[in-house]
């Protein structure tokens, strides 16, 4: 007994010991909250050399829990990467700094085919930080005929093996776009023929599903699937026989932002980050690590061909990408989605 | 009477329920696929990514430093509520009851939110000492209401008796009652240890910046899908725990 309470104690000290002796720094400590893998840690490193300080991240997963931990009054970061539509929601609430763009000279350079679609488009209180789109994937070889188009969901040949998205807003999202509405309409009408496509789809679906379709893509089970670029790329790197595509009516693309949170304690050095993460090179190599699109013109001709010619990364240049839409917050319309929703999941 | 062999089969299976998903993990981190589905051949690249993971090695030094710190604080506290709630009766200790059974009851998103709220009208700055108080206050229910139940076979004529022959209160609870207690003691802080290392809501609350532990940083891992560095990280966790069970019961054999 005294021999375990002694190893015990033996290996807490020696644990405190060691983390206390890694903290140890006068400089200043920028605290980033964040997706994890969310930024090439090199860039991080050299970000630290240039302005001598540190870069402290943490994560979180999802929008709504950073939400509600910085509502209740969390403090102590200074810069934070939530959805555009959580920014929005955040910024009415004033959780919000606004940008000095006098400090951010390289944000001159943020592709201004993404601003038409942005929540904030003067960039007044957020920066674009990584796009990322949603489309089908299908695996080449057992497809025939294979079209970027919503009208797959169709096809009867594929009847159970294919899925859509377990997710509202994408899902009704995309029935819209293929009758050429807008993603974000709230119009009843509208919403209602989008509900009667997604009931014929439906029968067509193995499922919806949001985690599962990647390794049932990989393996095979299923033909094509609704989901998101990064989601595919990593499957493709496994599978080179499945192709990636944006359908041509139109669909959805989101963005994370960085923002700089009201109680920030280094809103400078954070202004400092967001102006470094726009330099070309900077956004080229992020870009190529985290394999999402950084919105920065100059940064574009440094990605390499295989990028470029990538639909699921290089969208915002497409042919017809004026048809994809950023999804709001509809706030009290919210419930129109809802109701459908439930009709179509309830539907045989 | 011939053995009924029921009682074999049924154990094959608990230990198959039981350890056939760790058996999956351990074989899949091992896959060169990074979904589960498909088999690649053998590989040690998650291995090798993972060695060079700084954050989530930091993440875990975070939880071990919370899960050891709260686990310790936790069995001194609790062992003490223990013991006060079963010496005592009174009105006050009812209370005292329910305030040690509440955190059992209380859902975890609950007490996250209200420490977090506790914290910030506190103008506490959050970090590891807050997570490790918020760890420390649901761990004492764990290992209180544990020892209380060990209390409660306990015959205390024992301790009167070696009063009786000269020990002084002092010497009757280290000698006497604290090896008697240790099972329950033990119990209680592998329990609490457990608790604390896999705490995921409470903590992602009250953690702060430069504070997030391995299940903060896991679950963030999700949403790019690193899965199989999860699998390698769960594999040479299990490995560590395997090895601290073995040395802890040959510790405890050499003892006894």
């Amino acid at each position: 007994m005294k021999k375990i309470i002694s190893v015990f104690l033996t290996v807490l000290l020696a644990v405190m010991f060691s983390a206390g002796s890694s903290h140890s720094a006068a400089k200043p400590v920028l605290h980033m909250y964040t997706w994890a893998d969310y930024i090439k840690p090199e860039l991080v490193q050299r970000f630290e050399k240039e302005h001598s300080c540190k870069v402290v991240i943490d994560t979180f997963d999802s929008n709504e829990a950073m939400y509600a931990k910085i509502k209740a009054g969390a403090s102590g970061y200074d810069i934070i990467t939530p959805s555009s539509y959580m920014v929005a929601i955040m910024f009415k609430q004033g959780m919000l700094q606004k940008l000095s763009p006098a400090l951010l000279p390289n944000l001159k350079n943020v592709d201004p085919d993404y601003l038409k679609f942005a929540l904030d488009p003067k960039m007044d209180h957020s920066a674009p930080y990584m796009l990322t789109i949603t489309g089908i994937a299908c695996l080449k070889s057992k497809v025939k005929d294979f079209k970027p188009t919503w009208a797959m969901f169709e096809r009867a040949d594929l009847k159970g093996r294919m899925t859509m998205l377990n997710d509202m807003r994408e899902t009704i999202g995309a029935a819209l776009k293929f009758l050429g509405y807008s993603l974000n309409t709230t119009n009843v009408a509208e919403l209602n023929a989008a509900k009667e496509v997604l009931i014929r789809w439906k029968k067509n679906l193995a499922k919806f599903e949001n985690e599962q379709y990647k390794t049932g893509l990989a393996s095979s089970e299923f033909l094509l699937v609704h989901g998101y670029s990064g989601d595919i790329m990593q499957v493709q790197k496994e599978n080179k026989n499945i192709e990636f595509a944006i359908p041509t009516e139109g669909t959805s693309f989101s963005c994370d932002d960085l923002v700089i949170p009201k109680k920030a304690s280094q809103a400078k050095l954070a202004h400092q980050f967001i102006n470094f993460l726009y330099e070309p090179g900077v956004s080229a190599e992020n870009t190529e690590f985290i394999s999402y699109l950084c919105p920065n013109t100059a940064s574009y001709d440094k990605l390499s061909d295989d990028l470029k010619k990538n639909p699921a990364i290089f969208f915002l240049k497409m042919q017809g990408s004026s048809k994809n839409e950023v999804i709001r917050d509809l706030g009290a319309d919210n419930a129109k989605y809802t109701k459908i929703w439930d009709l179509v999941k309830g539907a045989e | 009477m011939k053995h009924s062999r029921l009682p074999l089969i049924i154990t094959m299976i608990v230990l198959i329920f039981f350890y056939l998903p760790i058996l999956v993990l351990v074989i899949n981190s091992f896959n060169a696929s990074r979904f589960g589905s498909t088999w690649e051949g053998w590989s040690l690249r998650w291995y090798e990514r993972l060695w060079q993971e700084r954050e989530i090695w930091q993440a875990l030094e975070n939880s071990l430093i919370i899960a050891f710190s709260a686990t310790l604080v936790s069995i001194v506290l609790g062992s003490t509520a223990a013991f006060a709630l079963h010496r005592y009766q009174s009105r006050l200790q009812q209370f005292h009851y329910t305030l040690i059974y509440t955190p059992l009851v209380v859902p975890e998103i609950l007490m996250g939110i209200s420490l977090l709220l506790f914290f910030a009208a506190a103008g506490m700055e959050l970090g590891l000492f807050s997570i490790f108080l918020a760890h420390v206050t649901f761990c004492i229910s764990y290992v209180a209401l544990v020892i209380l139940g060990r209390l409660q076979d306990f015959d205390f004529s024992i301790i009167e008796a070696a009063q009786d022959l000269g020990a002084n209160w002092w010497t009757a609870a280290w000698k006497v009652l604290l090896p008697l207690l240790a099972p329950g003691i033990i119990a209680g802080g592998l329990l609490a240890f457990t608790l604390s290392i896999d705490d995921f809501v409470i903590t992602f609350f009250v953690a702060g910046p430069g504070s997030t532990t391995l299940p903060i940083r896991i679950y963030s891992m999700i949403k790019h899908g690193s899965p199989p560095l999860i699998n390698a990280l769960s594999s040479i966790l299990l490995v560590v725990t395997f090895v601290a069970v073995w040395l802890s019961q040959r510790l405890t054999g050499e003892t006894q």
